[in-house]
């Protein structure tokens, strides 16, 4: 019998194709993030212009994209597999569609589309070129070269691959809803999270206080500020992570105008770059140190 | 004979400008062959989304010889008095190996010098590629470059292979850190592994085999045969724009199509979402009137199945989203959504949305005169326009290009006026150069006032175009708008529409940079209508914002300066205008101090044309004009063959400038012929 492809094996399998590759196996941050980037694995590694090869799930949270667990494609939180391999390897795409193989695609039977997609974060100044794979159709991944994040050039150019994974699942799978998905033996993905996705589209659109919201990322940016004129960035970069994410839900929740949105994301936008840049000046002076302690 | 194939591939490209890199290339290329003198027989231009390249097949395997003439010393040192070569032309000979056969005494215009003449065997077609392909491969330009090496080279994607074979070798160069050499790749969805190439005229086949047809004409006229197969027994017809097929050309290497569909309940949805939903979903083709719809993929016919599958699935989800955004915005009426506007801000300093539309409403007055326009359904249709902003479907990314058809749809939920919809619909148009217009007169209008409005909203805000900034795209809303009062024959002053706008926003801005701004917007419309540059600035030398008198004047010109009569008519106020152009403070000409008959037949033709002219310029007949204008040269002439204007009695030269000055203002009336240019200038 056709062994199925459970959606933690799936998680597992690809896992270990990285791990293979080279990966070091990371975890999710512990705050709410849009997207495998905002982690610290991603954005603080891929300014070090290092070799840095990490493999990971994240948790992501789209407060926009809830519809209440009756839209079978869409919810406000998802898991991504994130891969950074820093340098791109030259090979890295047919890395990647090996990966689908391995975790049990018959490519031959299916069609994978590189979609151009130019990719951009404007919260963390970050941005890439690459594409988005459809797999007949269906986005599964984000494929892109970073450029620029926190608004510096970066030298070695990491590849960035996003893998949405309850699409992957529900592909191998031939489920048409997440709702169905098999997360293991006995349990759906509808099991785990349905009160969940009705629960937040509600706070998202309705329940959240905007107010407290609005005060809270004043309050976050202020610290986030205070922290980098301490010379902390990484604590700093975690209370602008907190912003993005108050800025998303504030957006859900339909409260602010075309004109708040972009200054707020501006705002965002500036804390993460200060993050970026003390982060580099920081790691500069150390290797400098080091080389000192050497001699 | 031999044949060349140069393929540079690469990671899918952006299909927005992958012809144009292609065309690049090959044009460079066959530039390249020309210059050097590599005879060839036939250029084939390939590109698939991971291949760009070229197939020359019938070249020559060396440069076509060349006659290179080499000069000597002159002739007086280079023989001795017995006619015998000197030691001077013995070494010119040795350094240049030539036979005394070779050379000869030719003038040149410093005297009579040795020149060599020798024929130059051509070098390796082979040499000169190796050295110059590379070079060519520098120079493409992209909009958009990326780079995936550390400090590598900038392409659009990331060049993974290169083939350069001539004959059965291999030109071994180095591009953006890739080695080329005689291995392709095929569509590496049928496989990874890579095609030996043995020699060029191998690639199309073995390409072919490996799932990828490389040449783009043959890809398109497969995409359109395999949508014809695929619906033959599907009802519906197929909905597509050559633009479509092209895009699809540009993502596909080896073309399938099969017939999909969604569920029936959203044929409720309007036209435009539903087409949009199938386009932004990789080029789907809409089979109207029916729930089912084509697509086009790029992969081996055993993944029909799945692909039919996956886009049904997909198509379904996003019709799901777009049907609830619309039902939630049919929900919430129109009148809500207006209400909303007022917490909308538009541009920082200049109020919201809702400031915005009753700003349009009152600037509707200004066109109340034009025919056929009903003002009432103007005014309405502005003060609804912005409204749909607010709902969620264009709110939404992936609908926003549906602002003002949404709007006209809700609007037309709301029991609006059928004329007050498709002005709403339609006032966005048009979207870029060669986009459709607005169907109705007050469509038309509604798009200029918008257009003017976001123009003069970005100068007021900071928001000025300068270079490449240009954030709120005001040049294309500037030529749209000249675009729009031309096409449609609108008798306004667009500068009097500014000065009206400016006064509703009680602002202070320098009226001077809007005309400017506009002046250009309009100089370079009638630029693209083909008129030439010195044509224009005579025109607009005396212009007050009226474009469509401006065109006309334009066409006047043009049409006359075939013609030998329209040398004649510059040159006419080139005379008149050299000698007053820097003189000022002239008085009335008066009649007695003519000494001249010349002087009085001058003034009396003048007289009699100016008073000609304002009929004409009343019927704008600009052709009867230039004649008239044409026909005071006899006059003009005989003036100054027969009068000295700068005499020496002060009196009689400022009267006789005088004369002069008011000939050029009659010119005037029409334009500043004398900024024609006209070739060797002389008649």
């Amino acid at each position: 019998m056709k062994k199925l492809r459970t959606f933690e094996n799936i998680i597992l399998d690809l896992s270990k194709y990285w791990q293979k590759k080279g990966c070091l196996l990371y975890q999710p941050y512990n705050s709410e993030v849009g997207a495998g980037t905002f982690n610290p694995a991603t954005f603080i590694r891929v300014l070090d212009n290092k070799p840095w090869n990490v493999c990971y799930v994240e948790i992501c949270k789209r407060p926009r994209d809830g519809r209440y667990a009756e839209n079978p494609l869409r919810f406000q939180q998802f898991y991504q597999l994130q891969v950074i391999m820093q340098p791109a390897p030259h090979d890295i795409q047919r890395f990647f569609l090996e990966s689908l193989e391995y975790v049990g695609f018959k490519l031959k039977e299916h069609e994978v589309r590189f979609v151009e997609g130019d990719w951009d974060a404007p919260t963390l100044g970050a941005w890439g070129l690459g594409w988005e794979v459809w797999l007949d159709g269906l986005e599964i991944t984000q494929f892109t070269y970073f450029q620029q994040a926190g608004g510096l050039e970066l030298e070695e150019i990491p590849v960035e691959l996003s893998y949405g994974l309850e699409r992957i699942a529900m592909l191998l799978q031939g489920v048409e809803s997440v709702f169905d998905l098999k997360w293991n033996n006995t349990l759906t993905w509808g099991d785990v999270y349905r009160q969940n996705e009705i629960e937040f589209s509600e706070y998202n659109f309705s329940a959240a206080d905007t107010r407290l919201l609005v005060s809270l990322f004043n309050q976050y940016e202020a610290e986030a500020v205070r922290l980098f004129e301490k010379g902390l960035p990484l604590p700093g970069y975690d209370y602008t992570i907190k912003c993005s994410h108050i800025f998303n839900v504030l957006e859900a929740r339909g409260a602010i105008s075309i004109s708040e949105r972009v200054k707020m994301i501006a705002r965002v936008r500036a804390l993460a770059s200060q993050v970026a840049q003390l982060y580099r000046q920081k790691i500069s002076e150390q290797s400098v140190l080091k080389k000192g302690v050497k001699r | 004979m031999i044949d060349f194939l140069l393929e540079i591939g690469f990671e899918e490209f952006p299909p927005a400008f992958l012809s144009k890199a292609a065309n690049e290339l090959s044009d460079k290329v066959v530039g390249l062959l020309n210059r050097e003198r590599i005879f060839h027989r036939s250029v084939r231009t390939i590109y698939t989304p991971r291949r760009i390249g070229v197939l020359v097949l019938g070249l020559t395997r060396r440069q076509k010889p060349k006659v290179v003439e080499i000069q000597g010393p002159p002739k007086r040192l280079a023989f001795d008095e017995r006619s015998q070569p000197t030691q001077m032309l013995k070494g010119f000979m040795k350094a240049n190996d030539l036979k005394r056969s070779q050379i000869a005494v030719r003038k040149v215009k410093k005297g009579e010098y040795v020149c060599g003449k020798k024929e130059v065997i051509g070098a390796n077609s082979e040499d000169i590629l190796f050295e110059e392909i590379p070079k060519i491969l520098k120079t493409l330009e992209f909009p958009r470059t990326m780079i995936w090496t550390k400090g590598g080279a900038k392409f659009p994607r990331p060049i993974r292979w290169i083939v350069a074979l001539l004959d059965r070798r291999p030109l071994k160069f180095t591009f953006a850190g890739v080695r080329a050499d005689r291995h392709s790749i095929g569509n590496q969805h049928f496989s990874f592994k890579s095609i030996r190439l043995e020699k060029p005229r191998e690639y199309i086949n073995l390409l072919r085999h490996g799932g990828v047809v490389v040449d783009p004409n043959e890809r398109r006229k497969l995409i359109v045969k395999r949508i014809k197969k695929a619906v033959e027994k599907t009802e519906g017809k197929p909905f597509y724009t050559n633009e479509m097929i092209e895009e699809i050309n540009c993502t596909t290497e080896y073309p399938e199509a099969v017939v999909a569909g969604f569920d029936e309940q959203y044929l409720d949805l309007p036209e435009e979402v539903l087409s949009t939903v199938l386009k932004n979903q990789g080029n789907l083709i809409w089979l109207k009137p029916t729930h089912r719809f084509v697509c086009v993929f790029s992969a081996k016919k055993k993944a029909l199945q799945n692909v039919r599958k996956g886009y049904t699935l997909v198509v379904g989800s996003k019709l799901y989203d777009a049907l609830f955004y619309y039902k939630n915005d049919s929900k919430q009426g129109l009148a809500r959504m207006e209400a909303q506007t007022k917490r909308m801000m538009w541009l920082k300093g200049l109020g919201s949305l809702y400031d915005k539309a009753i700003r349009l409403s009152d600037f509707a007055d200004f066109f109340k005169g034009l025919p056929e326009l009903n003002l009432d359904i103007l005014k309405r249709a502005a003060r609804l326009c912005k409204v749909d902003l607010l709902s969620e479907m264009i709110r939404e990314n992936d609908f926003t290009s549906l602002q003002g058809i949404m709007g006209g749809h809700y609007a037309k939920a709301s029991g609006e006026d059928t004329a007050v919809v498709s002005a709403i619909k339609e006032h966005y148009l048009p979207k870029f150069a060669g986009d459709k217009m607005p169907s109705t007169k007050e469509g038309v209008v509604l798009s200029i006032i918008d257009k003017i409005d976001n123009i003069v909203g970005a100068f007021l805000s900071g928001n000025r175009p300068s270079g490449s900034y240009d954030p709120l795209a005001v040049r294309r809303n500037g030529y749209a708008v000249v675009n729009l009062i031309n096409t449609n024959s609108f008798d306004i002053t667009l500068f009097n529409a500014v000065k009206a706008l400016l006064k509703l926003y009680k602002k202070d801005i320098e009226n001077k940079i809007l005309f400017e701004f506009f002046t250009e917007r309009c100089n370079r419309y009638l630029q693209d209508k083909k008129y030439r540059y010195d044509e224009i600035n005579a025109v607009f030398a005396r212009w007050k914002g009226d474009i469509v008198d401006a065109c006309m004047r334009c066409a006047a010109l043009k049409t006359m300066r075939g013609k030998a009569e329209f040398t004649k008519l510059v040159i006419g106020q080139k005379r008149v205008r050299n000698i007053v152009k820097n003189v000022k403070g002239l008085g009335k000409v008066s009649t007695e101090l003519f000494k001249r008959s010349a002087e009085r037949k001058l003034y009396k033709k003048g007289m009699e044309t100016d008073e000609q002219l304002n009929a004409l310029f009343e019927s704008r007949d600009y052709q009867q004009i230039l004649d008239l204008l044409l026909a005071m040269r006899p006059d003009i002439d005989k003036f100054f063959d027969d009068v000295l204007v700068m005499c020496e009695d002060e009196k009689l030269k400022k009267n006789r400038l005088a004369l002069v000055s008011l000939i050029n203002r009659i010119f005037l009336r029409f334009g500043d012929l004398s900024k024609i240019v006209i070739e060797g200038e002389k008649n």
